[in-house]
C-alpha cells in the first residue's frame, strides 16, 4: 500500500484505475474555461408602445439535467433596467455581483434629495411579484449606458481568451426615454432590434415575433397586453421545442414607471395533442 | 522664512487645528488673476481676466475645454492646473469611451477633491496650489463647482476666484436671485459686470484680456431628450459685443439695486 | 474594467520615506540625530549658540514621530482642536433605526442651497456624517465605501456596522503611526441598519437551503440599529446618542436627557424631530453664521426607508425644522421670564 502523503485519500489505482494526467496542465498555455457547466436556455424579449418585455424560463441545466428549477435569470438594475442572461450560471452571478457592485457606486454619486420611500430593497426576495418604482434620479446609468458598458466588459474578456460564458439581454429605456433592447455575447458582438432572443429562440422565437413587430414602427404600434402575449406564445412553443427548457418562467415589464417583475409564472394552455402524431421513435412501430 | 514652526509641510498640525501649507497654497490661489463662474437653470458661464507678464507677450489663457460638456476656469499655479486638467480629461473620456455619455459633474469634482486631499495628507507631497472653476452641463442641468487646494469642493451658484475676487462676489451676492431665470448673454453680462468689479482702478476688459466661456444644455422639442450646448471658449473679436454691451455702465454701478460705485480697492 | 482603488494604502503609506524629518531651522537638536532614538529631553543646548532653549519640544510637537515623554500624540490632540471647530453632528440610535444629522454652517451666501451634501451613504445600509475638516472627511468616507466594497466581495454581504467601524477605526489610527503622514482632522460618527431579515447571499441563484444563505438561526432576533463615533486617534465606541464639533457639549447634554435605551425608547420619527432640535440648540454656539441642517435615517426592512440609508424627506424635515424652532423660541421665552423674576427680586 502507498501511504506517501500524496496519496492520502485517493482511491486505490488497482480498484479505480489511474487518474487521466492529462487534466493536469503542467506546461502548455494557461487557458480557460473552453466550455460552460451549468447553463441557462433563451431569454426573450421585445419592445413596445411605452416599453420592453422580456422573459426567461427558471431552469439551470447541467448539460442534459434539468437540474435546478428555481434560476432567476432575469435580474433587476438600479430599479429601471432588467438583463436578462442566458448561458453560463456562474458567470451570470459573477456578472448579476459586479453589476450590484456597479449599482452601488452610481447611487454614491447622486444621492437623492428628495427621495420616494416605495422601493424595495433587494430585487431577490422569494415573493412571485415585486413592483419597483424609480429610485433613480436623472444622473443614473440607463439601459444604454449598462449594454455599452457591458459590451466593453465582455469584448475585454473575449480577448483575454477568458470569456464570461453568456448571452445577455438589456432591456429598459435609453436617454430619451424610449424603449431600448440589445443584445451582447460572449463575444462581444452587440446589436439592437425590435424584437431579441437568445439560443434556441433566436431559430424559434424570434421569427413569431418578427411577425408582429418586424420592424421599429410596428413594434411601437404594440400594447402592453399584445406584447405580453407574444412572449408567452415564444415561451410556449420553446417549451415544446428546447429540450433544455422548463414551464415555468421568469417576465419582466419595463416601462418609465420602473420594472414590473413576475418570477414564478406558469405556462399556460399547453397543448401536447401534437406528440401523438409523431412516429418512429421509440416502441411506437406503426 | 517660516512664519512658524508649524508650516514646514502638510503632515503637520498646529495647535490650533490648522494646516498651514494648505493655507499657503490658497494664497498662491488669491496670486492668480480673477475668474467669475455663474450657472443658470440652462446656462453655465466662466468669464476670466487674462494677464500677460510684458506689454508684448501673449495673455495666459485662463480657461479650458475639459470635454463636450464640462470647462474650467483656473487661479493661481498654471502648471499644477494643467496636472489637474489632464487628469480630467481623461476621466471624461475614459467615462464617454465606456458608458457612451457625458460623465456626471459631481462625480469629475469629486475625483479632483479626493486626488487634492490625498496631498494634504502625505509627507513628501504638496497641495495643489491652484483654485478651480468648474462649469459643466448634465442630465440635472448646469452646474458649477469651486475647487480648492484643500480638495473641498463645493456646488455654487456663482462665484469668483482669484485677485481682489471679493469684490466680484459681492457683486453676485446682490444680484444673486436674478441669475437662476436669465438668458445666455444676460448671464455673460453678469459676469463681466462682476469681474469689472475686482480690476484695479486704471484697468479695462479689453478684447485681448477677457475670455468667456459657456456652455448650455436645453431639453429638445421632440422627445424630451438633453441637449447639449457644447462648451466654446470664445477669445479676442468674439467678445467684443460682450464687452461693449457692458461698457456702458458705471464701474461697479451695474447691479440691480443701483447702489453706485462698489469699491476700487487698490492691488 | 472594474473600478477599484487599492484596497490597502498606496505605496507611499507606511512610508518609505526617512523616518526622521531635518528641521528646517537652524537648530539641529541632537537629539533628532539617528542615533537617539530613546528619551527626548525637552530643554536642549544649541552646541553652536550656546543657547538653550524649548523649540526642540516645539519641534517635537509639529512631528508625529516618538510620543513625548508623557506618552501623548500632540499631533492627534491638535487635529482633535480641528474637529472642534467644525459644524455640529450627532447620531441617534433609537430601537427601530439610526438618524443622522448636521448643521452645515454655510460660508457663503453663494453656495447652492441642498447641493452640497455632508451625510454621505455606504454601501445601501449605512450612513457617515462627520465634523471637522471635509476634504479629509470625504477621504474617510472614500475609505469606507472601499471596505464595504471589499468586504461585500469576500462575504457576499453586506458590511456589518461594527465591522465597518472597527475597520475605520484601524484605519484612522494608522495615520497616526508614522511621521509621513498627519491624523485625520475629523471624528465621524458612523449609523447603520444590519438586517434582520435571512437576505439571500449577493448573486444568489435559487433559493439556498431552508435555514437560509446567510446561516441566520430561525428563532433568534438578528440585526437591528447600529451607531459608532470614531475620533482622529482611531478610537471608537458604540453609542445611543453621539455629537461632536462645535456645538457637542449642548448636543450631549440634550441626548443624554432622551430616553433611548430604556424599554420606552424613541420611534425612528421622534428621533429625527429629536435631531432637529438638538442641532438648532447646539447651533446656538456658532449663533452668528447662518447654517443649512441636514438629516438623514435608516430604518428596518420595514420601516420607512425599507433598510436604506436615505435623506429625511423634506416634507418631515420641514416639519422637524419647525417644531424645533417653535421650541427655541419658547426656551427665550422661559429664559426672559426667568430674567423677569430674577430683576424682581
Amino acid at each position: 500500500m502507498d501511504h506517501r502523503p500524496q496519496a492520502w485519500g485517493r482511491p486505490r489505482d488497482d480498484v479505480y484505475g489511474a487518474y487521466d494526467g492529462s487534466y493536469f496542465q503542467n506546461s502548455g498555455p494557461k487557458f480557460a474555461t473552453q466550455s460552460p457547466v451549468v447553463t441557462g436556455t433563451s431569454v426573450i424579449a421585445i419592445k413596445f408602445k411605452d416599453g420592453v418585455v422580456i422573459a426567461a424560463d427558471n431552469l439551470a441545466s447541467y448539460g442534459s439535467l434539468a437540474r435546478f428549477t428555481n434560476v432567476k435569470r432575469l435580474r433587476v438594475f438600479l430599479d429601471t433596467t432588467v438583463v436578462g442572461f442566458g448561458g453560463d450560471v456562474s458567470d451570470m452571478q459573477y456578472l448579476d455581483r459586479h453589476l450590484n457592485e456597479l449599482a452601488i457606486d452610481e447611487s454614491y454619486e447622486n444621492d437623492t434629495t428628495e427621495t420616494a420611500a416605495a422601493t424595495t430593497t433587494s430585487s431577490s426576495d422569494p415573493s412571485s411579484t415585486s413592483t419597483q418604482t424609480p429610485n433613480n434620479p436623472a444622473g443614473s446609468l440607463n439601459a444604454a449606458n449598462l449594454h455599452k458598458y457591458l459590451q466593453k466588459l465582455l469584448y475585454r474578456r473575449r480577448n483575454d481568451f477568458d470569456p464570461l460564458w453568456n448571452h445577455i439581454l438589456v432591456a429598459g429605456l435609453d436617454a430619451s426615454s424610449k424603449p431600448f433592447l440589445a443584445s451582447v455575447d460572449l463575444r462581444g458582438t452587440a446589436f439592437t432590434s425590435p424584437s431579441l432572443a437568445t439560443g434556441f429562440g433566436a431559430a424559434l422565437a424570434q421569427p413569431i415575433m418578427r411577425r408582429y413587430a418586424a420592424t421599429e414602427e410596428d413594434a411601437a404600434k404594440l400594447t402592453r397586453e399584445q406584447a405580453v402575449d407574444i412572449i408567452k406564445e415564444c415561451m410556449k412553443v420553446l417549451f415544446y421545442r428546447d429540450a433544455r427548457s422548463l414551464d415555468k418562467y421568469s417576465i419582466a415589464v419595463v416601462t418609465k414607471d420602473g420594472v414590473e417583475l413576475k418570477e414564478e409564472e406558469q405556462l399556460e394552455k399547453q397543448s401536447w395533442a401534437f406528440a401523438e402524431r409523431i412516429h418512429g421513435y421509440g416502441t411506437q412501430t406503426v | 522664512m517660516f512664519r512658524n514652526n508649524y508650516d514646514n509641510d502638510s503632515v503637520t498640525f498646529s495647535p490650533q487645528g490648522r494646516i498651514f501649507q494648505v493655507e499657503y497654497a490658497a494664497e498662491a490661489v488669491k496670486q492668480g488673476s480673477v475668474v467669475v463662474g455663474i450657472a443658470s437653470k440652462t446656462h453655465a458661464v466662466l468669464v476670466a481676466f487674462k494677464r500677460n507678464a510684458e506689454e508684448l507677450s501673449s495673455y495666459q489663457k485662463k480657461l479650458f475645454a475639459i470635454d463636450e460638456h464640462v470647462g474650467i476656469a483656473i487661479a493661481g499655479l498654471t502648471s499644477d492646473a494643467r496636472v489637474l486638467s489632464n487628469f480630467m480629461k481623461q476621466q471624461c473620456l475614459g467615462h464617454r469611451l465606456t458608458y457612451g455619455r457625458n460623465m456626471p459633474v459631481r462625480g469629475l469634482v469629486d475625483m479632483i477633491g479626493s486626488k487634492a486631499q490625498i496631498n494634504t495628507q502625505h509627507y513628501g507631497k504638496r497641495p495643489y496650489g491652484v483654485g478651480l472653476l468648474v462649469a459643466g452641463v448634465d442630465e440635472q442641468g448646469p452646474h458649477l463647482f469651486e475647487f480648492q487646494p484643500s480638495g473641498m469642493t463645493e456646488e455654487m451658484v456663482a462665484f469668483a476666484i482669484g485677485a481682489r475676487s471679493q469684490m466680484a462676489r459681492t457683486y453676485l451676492e446682490k444680484n444673486l436671485d436674478a441669475f437662476a431665470d436669465c438668458g445666455r448673454e444676460e448671464l455673460v453680462r453678469h459676469g463681466l459686470k462682476a469681474l469689472k468689479e475686482s480690476l484695479v482702478q486704471d484697468r479695462e476688459l479689453t478684447i485681448e484680456n477677457t475670455s468667456v466661456g459657456i456652455a448650455g444644455v436645453s431639453k429638445s422639442k421632440e422627445d424630451g431628450s438633453s441637449v447639449v450646448e457644447p462648451f466654446k471658449v470664445f477669445d479676442g473679436q468674439e467678445v467684443n459685443a460682450w464687452i461693449e454691451s457692458v461698457a456702458d455702465d458705471k464701474e461697479g454701478g451695474g447691479d440691480a439695486a443701483g447702489e453706485g460705485e462698489g469699491m476700487d480697492v487698490d492691488a | 474594467m472594474v473600478r477599484r482603488r487599492p484596497l490597502t494604502p498606496s505605496s507611499s503609506f507606511p512610508p518609505k520615506a526617512p523616518c526622521f524629518h531635518n528641521p528646517p531651522s537652524a537648530f539641529r537638536t541632537p537629539n533628532e540625530s539617528p542615533h537617539n532614538l530613546g528619551y527626548m529631553m525637552q530643554r536642549v543646548t544649541n552646541h553652536h549658540t550656546h543657547k538653550t532653549t524649548d523649540v526642540h519640544r516645539h519641534g517635537l510637537r509639529s512631528r508625529q514621530l516618538h510620543l513625548l515623554p508623557d506618552g501623548r500624540n500632540f499631533q492627534v490632540e491638535y487635529a482633535v482642536k480641528a474637529v472642534e471647530n467644525g459644524g455640529t453632528s450627532i447620531g441617534i440610535r433609537c430601537k427601530d433605526g439610526v438618524v443622522l444629522a448636521v448643521e452645515k454652517v454655510v460660508g457663503s451666501k453663494l453656495l447652492k442651497h441642498s447641493a452640497n451634501k455632508r451625510i454621505a451613504t455606504v454601501d445601501r445600509h449605512l450612513g457617515v456624517v462627520y465634523s471637522g475638516m471635509v476634504p479629509d472627511g470625504r477621504h474617510f468616507v472614500d475609505r469606507a465605501r472601499d471596505e464595504a466594497r471589499a468586504w461585500r466581495d469576500t462575504n457576499k454581504t453586506p458590511i456589518p456596522t461594527a465591522d465597518l467601524a472597527s475597520r475605520m477605526g484601524g484605519y484612522m489610527q494608522a495615520y497616526t503611526l508614522y511621521q509621513s503622514v498627519r491624523p485625520f482632522g475629523i471624528t465621524a460618527i458612523v449609523g447603520g441598519f444590519d438586517s434582520e431579515l435571512e437576505l439571500p447571499v449577493d448573486g444568489e441563484v435559487g433559493y439556498g437551503p431552508s435555514v437560509g444563505a446567510g446561516g441566520k438561526a430561525p428563532d433568534k432576533k438578528h440585526g437591528g440599529p447600529f451607531l459608532y463615533m470614531i475620533e482622529p486617534s482611531g478610537l471608537y465606541w458604540g453609542y445611543y446618542g453621539a455629537a461632536t464639533g462645535k456645538g457637542r457639549q449642548a448636543a450631549k447634554a440634550e441626548l443624554e436627557k432622551l430616553d433611548l435605551g430604556g424599554a420606552g425608547a424613541l420611534t425612528l420619527e421622534q428621533a429625527v424631530k429629536e435631531a432637529a432640535r438638538i442641532i438648532y440648540l447646539a447651533h446656538d454656539d456658532n449663533k452668528d453664521k447662518e447654517f443649512e441642517l441636514e438629516m438623514s435615517w435608516i430604518s428596518a426592512s420595514d420601516g420607512p426607508t425599507k433598510g436604506k440609508h436615505q435623506e429625511v424627506p423634506k416634507a418631515l424635515r420641514e416639519e422637524a425644522e419647525r417644531l424645533a424652532k417653535k421650541s427655541m423660541e419658547s426656551d427665550d421665552e422661559d429664559d426672559d421670564k426667568k430674567d423677569d423674576d430674577k430683576m424682581e427680586e
